[in-house]
């Protein structure tokens, strides 16, 4: 192809220029920028590419802004050996003309579309695109090496160079074998597509089956592990069976020796019980010793305070009859004084009392006989009732009898001793309260002739009305005393009651009366059968005792305490003093004359009558005798108070020592009534018997014990026991591992892990099987890839070779002799070396790069530009980057190219050409 | 007892069995085969009147096998008419986790199926009682079949005893025998699961079954049968001792599979006869290739195989053959597998080489680096590099084609 004019009209800044450029040589079009130089090369291109009816934004950019033009191009051009003109409007009036002049001079002339289509198919069937592409440089692109092996015109000019034969007939087998390699690997030889995919899916299954098969490994681990769990288990479980054996043995033997136990503690507990008696019994004689040493002791002890008592009772009765002596003779003195025929009566009157009292001795002994008895019938009935009394409650009678006593001689010891006795007619009222301790009932009236001794602890009133009224009152201490007499006596009541017995010794009467009760209300019976035979004698007691005046019992020791007869003043119980009524009863007071009467008998009425006279005689006498026996009543009562109240301290000491001899005495009682004196030992004796032979009978129990080993037999039963609870844990552990393990398998066999192993393998086996023979067609690919595309390669090295000379021969006019360069499989530079400096292109200065692509661009159009196929080389401004003396060699360089063919230039900077020998210089305007 | 009677006896189904040469389309229709052989079974029995089906180990081919296995087994059992006892072979042993004690098994499994637990004896039908040694373990210690008849006593005789014996005739093993002549009044089935040490060489790595001992206890009258299983081609040890053989093929290497064994009974005789079951067919082909001739012989043989879509082909060959026949033999054992239900190439025997022939490569109209390509790996093959002809035929194949 050569270029011989272009037209330019309404095109960009251009509204109309023409370029004409020589067929052969060097043309240089030269125009500042935005003169259109550019526009040249784009009108080439756009007028070949749209047609002209095309509504590319590439035509309407070259339509010149603001201005309603039609861009317009004409071209004139060799192409194919026929001469061209070509001309193009686009937008407004648009045409298409196209001339043809063959080669024989035959014009042709085409419009429209067919201009377009014909321009077309002349400039594709005549322009490689590849070699036009490579040597027609843009704006820009001078720096870019042209890699043009795939542009034919070359190659056929290389291989006719080179003389290697185009293998044009290879070309659908470089093609299929390109096709076949890519099929299974990437250009750069990584496996892809179906190869690749097998590949992984062999890894996949590979996986897959490993998994499988490791669970299959733990289903077998398991199987084994549960034969040797069922067989511990077997084991296991027999030994327990033995075990379990020898433990239900033990319970049989202990069994056995739970019985002998047993038995040792029958023997133990009567032991025990034996023991227990042997020292109830020794203590029993401890305490029955205890009781005579004590009994003894009380015993030596009251004896003496009884004749302490009995002479301190001597010396006070001594001295109160010689008080009442005293008093006697001063009343009878008095009396006989004051109403002798009174005396006389009175005595005529005693002498017919007399004889009443002696029938009613009789009777009242014969009614407290029967009495007596009805209480012994009482009693015994009583007893036969039922016993209430017990030891502790006599126990404590005996206490309270022992306070009672204590605290009555207390009271006794602490009060006035009162005697009142009423001498004349005249009425004596009595009246008071905390009388006496003994519980005496004071009467309101004292009868004539009678007398009343009493303690006051209180006050006591006695009174003679309208005469005189004396009061007898107790000291500041009597009340207490008395209090305490209360308490002690209302405690010993309350306990009576309890008792239901008068008094403590009914209390150890009962324990020991209880035996003979009903012999007792027997004989009592009997007895008052007998007593009142005769009629009941109370009638007539109440008919004497009306007349006479007296109602019930006096008291006993009123008469006791009444002057028996002459009373000897106790004078050798004062050794060395002398009472004063001693005094005066020697010196001046006869007794026996004077003072009393002969103790009568109740039935010696002559006596009574004779002391009758006796007293009407001594009337007169006493009168006189009146004054001295004042005086000596008062020393007398003086010394009678002072032993008095020794005695009654005397006799209280020696109650309280009697009531504790009677007490130890009932206790001894009691103790002897359970166990005679001469049995206490017999019994400890027995009982001691007994704890021996118990003892000798649990020796040989336990000797029993010992050689059946019963002792140990629970213990070692517990030792088996814990050995089988073991063996029962570890026979369960084991029991539930295996059924764990079975579980397990249970589970694996309903996942169908073998069939899940086997069916992995199937897959495994069938992917690769399939991979190794995709696998072996690759490789055979690859080998028959790698071997022709080796094969090629060194052909290509001969085929770049005419290119590699045209090079440097143009470069070495540049560079010098030592320029070399190498080029690659594309046919383009990849190496260049300068005295001996070999380096890759892309380390060059970007100036030499520039020269090396236009020198490479010049040597593949001098190549091509024998054959038809020539194409322009079209520079649009290079050598940017050149200083001035390589502007020069290349100036040289481009100016020889145009000695083989078309070469234009594009610049706007004329002075990096203007070496460039016989080019032609355009300048656009 | 002049009665005859008649049972069968199968061994080694393997249930569940999978043959990694069949890929995953021909293992699906393999293991389908040996269950229809099972149901097969069922229509033997009722041909032969069979009174019952013993079946000597392995019906399983492991004891986790899927769900679909069982139920599917349990499916083709149904369809056999007669009582069935199963021994628990060594693979499916009756170990820790076996398949015979699963639910799944006890949840399907017929009520005419009997599986042998232990060694007591049983009468499975009126005067025929069965002894069995199941496998307790994959890994026995002694004599697999011993336990089964320890300790047994000869049969009793019966009162009327036959001096003669009959036979009918006509099938392998059919003979006469037991103790002395004598009629038993009970017929015994030993049924026990193992190799043989006369039959497995001394390469059983698990104690083996004492001929000797067996024999004698058939000898001594004890036994009137023994039914084995372990070996899957059917084997005649003795007139009276038998491996079945599995129901279908399952190697190449079998011998007269596929069979179930009807066994009968009459007095003191003995008949077996073979019952074919199975299906399929697996089968080594050796060839010899040099030439078109060779190629089309081989051709020829694969096109006479009946059942080809039931029929696994183990091929081994040897020899050379020139590129384009090389490519037709590539091209047909293509095709073929796709009609069999596999065709393998047996690595180990298999040694067939290109051979390319000068004219071969002309015919090409190669020139410039693509024959010098070829000429090259013509070369490498020559000198015994075996990827070269690979390679090459490749090659070639692609230079035809594109020419």
């Amino acid at each position: 192809m050569r270029l011989h004019s272009l037209t330019l009209r309404n095109f960009r800044g251009v509204a109309e220029r023409t370029v004409q450029l020589p067929a052969i040589g060097t043309t240089v079009v030269v125009g500042d920028n935005e003169v259109g130089k550019s526009s040249l090369v784009e009108a080439f291109a756009l007028v070949f590419d749209f047609p002209d009816d095309s509504k590319s934004k590439r035509i309407a950019d070259v339509q010149p802004v603001g201005h309603d033009v039609a861009p317009e191009v004409t071209v004139e051009l060799t192409l194919g050996g026929r001469e061209l003109t070509y001309t193009k409007r686009w937008l407004k009036n648009r045409s298409t003309e196209l001339s043809v002049v063959t080669p024989d001079g035959r014009r042709q002339t085409f419009t429209g579309r067919e201009a377009h289509n014909e321009a077309e198919r002349l400039f594709t069937e005549n322009v490689d695109p590849v070699l036009w592409q490579t040597l027609m440089v843009s704006q820009g692109q001078s720096l870019i090496l042209p890699t043009p092996a795939d542009a034919e015109p070359l190659i056929t000019a290389v291989t006719a160079e080179s003389g290697t034969p185009v293998d044009g007939a290879s070309m659908p087998l470089v093609s299929a074998v390109e096709h076949e390699f890519l099929r299974y690997w990437t250009p750069r030889g990584r496996p892809t597509g179906d190869f690749a995919k097998s590949a992984q899916a062999v890894t996949a299954a590979e996986l897959r089956s490993a998994q499988a098969a490791k669970a299959m490994e733990e289903v077998v681990a398991d199987i084994r592990r549960a034969e040797r769990l069922a067989l511990d288990l077997e084991d296991l479980s027999s030994r327990l069976a033995e075990h379990l054996k020898s433990v239900e043995e033990l319970r049989v033997r202990k069994k056995e020796t739970d019985e002998i136990l047993l038995r040792r503690d029958s023997v133990r507990a009567r032991a025990e019980t034996a023991r227990a008696r042997l020292e109830n019994h020794t203590r029993t004689r401890l305490e029955r010793e205890r009781l005579l040493t004590e009994l003894e002791r009380f015993t030596t002890a009251a004896g003496e305070l009884a004749e302490l008592r009995t002479e301190a009772e001597k010396v006070a009765k001594a001295s109160t009859d010689t008080l009442h002596a005293a008093e006697a003779a001063l009343a009878e003195v008095v009396e006989l004084k004051d109403d002798r025929r009174g005396d006389v009566q009175h005595a005529e009157q005693r002498v017919s009392e007399l004889m009443d009292r002696a029938e009613l001795d009789r009777l009242t002994g014969q009614q407290a006989e029967l009495a007596d008895v009805r209480a012994r019938i009482a009693a015994a009935s009583r007893v036969l009732d039922g016993i209430k009394v017990t030891d502790a409650l006599v126990a404590e009678l005996e206490d309270s009898r022992a306070r009672v006593v204590e605290a009555r001689a207390a009271l006794a010891a602490g009060v006035p001793d009162v005697l009142v006795r009423r001498l004349g007619a005249e009425e004596v009222s009595l009246t008071g309260t905390g009388l006496d301790a003994h519980g005496v009932e004071v009467p309101p009236q004292l009868a004539e002739g009678a007398e009343l001794s009493m303690l006051v602890s209180g006050e006591l009133h006695i009174g003679v009305p309208g005469q005189l009224e004396v009061t007898v009152r107790a000291g500041g201490d009597a009340a207490s005393l008395r209090s305490l007499v209360d308490e002690a006596v209302r405690r010993e009541t309350d306990l009576l009651k309890r008792a239901k017995v008068r008094d403590l010794q009914a209390a150890r009467e009962l324990l020991r009366k209880s035996d003979t009760a009903s012999a007792e209300l027997q004989e009592a019976r009997r007895t008052e059968r007998s007593l009142t035979a005769g009629g009941d004698p109370g009638e007539r007691i109440a008919l004497l005792a009306a007349r006479l005046g007296v109602f019930g019992d006096e008291p006993a020791e009123d008469e006791d305490e009444t002057p028996k007869g002459k009373q000897q003043p106790a004078v050798e119980n004062v050794p060395g003093q002398m009472s004063l009524f001693e005094e005066f009863a020697e010196d001046t007071f006869d007794f026996e004359d004077l003072v009393m009467p002969e103790p009568l008998a109740p039935d010696d009425l002559a006596g009574a009558q004779r002391a009758l006279e006796d007293a009407r005689t001594e009337l007169a006498t006493a009168e006189r005798l009146l004054a001295d026996a004042e005086f000596a009543a008062a020393q007398a009562r003086k010394a009678a108070d002072e032993d008095r109240s020794e005695a009654q301290q005397a006799r209280a000491r020696a109650e309280l020592a009697a009531e504790r001899v009677a007490a130890a005495t009932a206790s001894l009682e009691a103790a002897r009534a359970v166990l005679a004196d001469e049995d206490v030992d017999a019994a400890e004796e027995q009982a001691t018997g007994e704890v021996e032979a118990v003892l000798e009978e649990y020796t040989a129990v336990q000797e029993q014990v010992d050689a059946a080993g019963a002792d140990h037999v629970e213990g070692e039963l517990a030792d088996a026991l814990a050995v089988a609870g073991r063996l029962q844990g570890e026979r369960d552990t084991l029991r539930d591992s295996l059924r764990t393990t079975e579980g397990r398998l249970e589970q694996s066999g309903r996942d169908g892990l073998a069939t899940r192993q086997d069916t992995a393998g199937v897959e495994l086996a069938a992917v690769r099987a399939e991979h190794e023979n995709l696998q072996r067609r690759a490789e055979a690919a690859r080998r028959v890839h790698e071997t022709l595309g080796r094969h090629r390669a060194a052909a290509q090295t001969k085929y770049s070779e005419p290119l590699q000379s045209r090079i440097e021969a143009l470069g070495r006019s540049v560079y010098g002799p030592t320029f070399r360069v190498w080029l690659d499989d594309d046919l383009a530079v990849a190496e260049r070396e300068l005295d001996g400096n070999r380096l890759r292109i892309e380390s060059l200065s970007t100036g030499a790069q520039e020269q090396l692509a236009i020198i490479t661009r010049l040597a593949i159009s001098h190549l091509v530009s024998t054959t038809e196929n020539s194409v322009p080389v079209i520079f649009d401004d290079a050598l940017g980057w050149s200083d001035k003396a390589r502007l020069r060699d290349m100036g040289t360089l481009l100016g020889r190219a145009g000695d083989h063919g078309q070469v234009i230039i594009l610049t706007c900077m004329p002075d990096r050409y203007e070496y460039v020998p016989r080019a032609t210089f355009i300048k656009l305007q | 007892m002049d009665e005859s009677i008649t049972f069968l006896h199968s061994s080694d189904w393997q249930l569940g069995m999978m043959r990694r040469f069949l890929g995953p389309d021909g293992q699906a229709r393999w293991g389908q085969a040996r269950l229809d052989a099972v149901a097969r079974i069922g229509e033997v029995a009722e041909r032969t009147g069979a009174r019952f089906l013993v079946v000597t180990g392995d019906v399983f081919e492991h004891n986790q096998v899927e769900r679909q296995t069982i139920l599917r087994a349990c499916e083709a059992l149904k369809r056999i008419p007669v009582p069935v006892v199963l021994l628990p072979g060594n693979h499916d042993a009756l170990e820790p986790g076996s398949l015979w004690t699963s639910a799944q098994w006890a949840a399907h499994k017929p009520d005419h199926v009997r599986v042998v637990t232990d060694e007591r004896p049983f009468e499975v039908v009126p005067g025929v009682e069965i002894v069995g040694a199941p496998w307790r373990s994959r890994r026995p210690v002694s004599d697999p079949a011993a336990p089964g008849y320890a300790g047994l006593e000869p049969v009793a005789q019966s009162a009327k005893s036959r001096a003669t014996s009959s036979s009918t005739g006509g099938a392998k093993g059919s003979g006469t025998g037991g103790a002395k002549g004598a009629q038993p009044a009970v017929r015994r089935i030993l049924l026990a699961h193992g190799q043989l040490t006369s039959l497995s060489g001394g390469m059983s790595d698990v104690p083996t079954i004492d001929q000797a001992a067996l024999e004698a206890a058939v000898e001594d009258g004890r036994l009137q049968y023994v039914g084995l299983g372990d070996r899957h081609s059917m084997t005649e040890v003795t007139e009276r001792i038998w491996f079945s053989g599995t129901q279908e093929v399952t190697a190449p290497e079998e011998t007269h599979p596929g069979n179930v064994l009807a066994v009968t009974l009459t007095g003191d005789a003995i008949t077996v006869e073979p019952q074919r079951v199975g299906a399929w067919h697996m089968v080594e082909h050796h060839a010899e290739l040099d030439g078109e001739e060779s190629l089309k012989a081989l051709e020829d043989w694969f096109a006479e195989l009946p059942d080809k879509e039931r029929t696994y082909v183990r091929l081994a060959a040897d020899g050379s053959l020139p590129l384009p026949l090389m490519s037709r033999l590539d091209a047909t054992l293509d095709a073929l597998g796709e009609v069999f239900a596999s065709v393998e190439k047996w690595p180990k025997f298999w040694t067939v080489r290109p051979a390319p022939e000068a004219a071969d490569l002309d015919a090409l109209q190669l020139s410039g680096p693509a024959r010098a390509a070829m000429e090259e790996l013509r070369q490498a093959l020559a000198g015994g590099d075996e990827a070269a002809g690979a390679a090459l035929t490749l090659m070639h194949r692609l230079a035809r084609d594109a020419g």
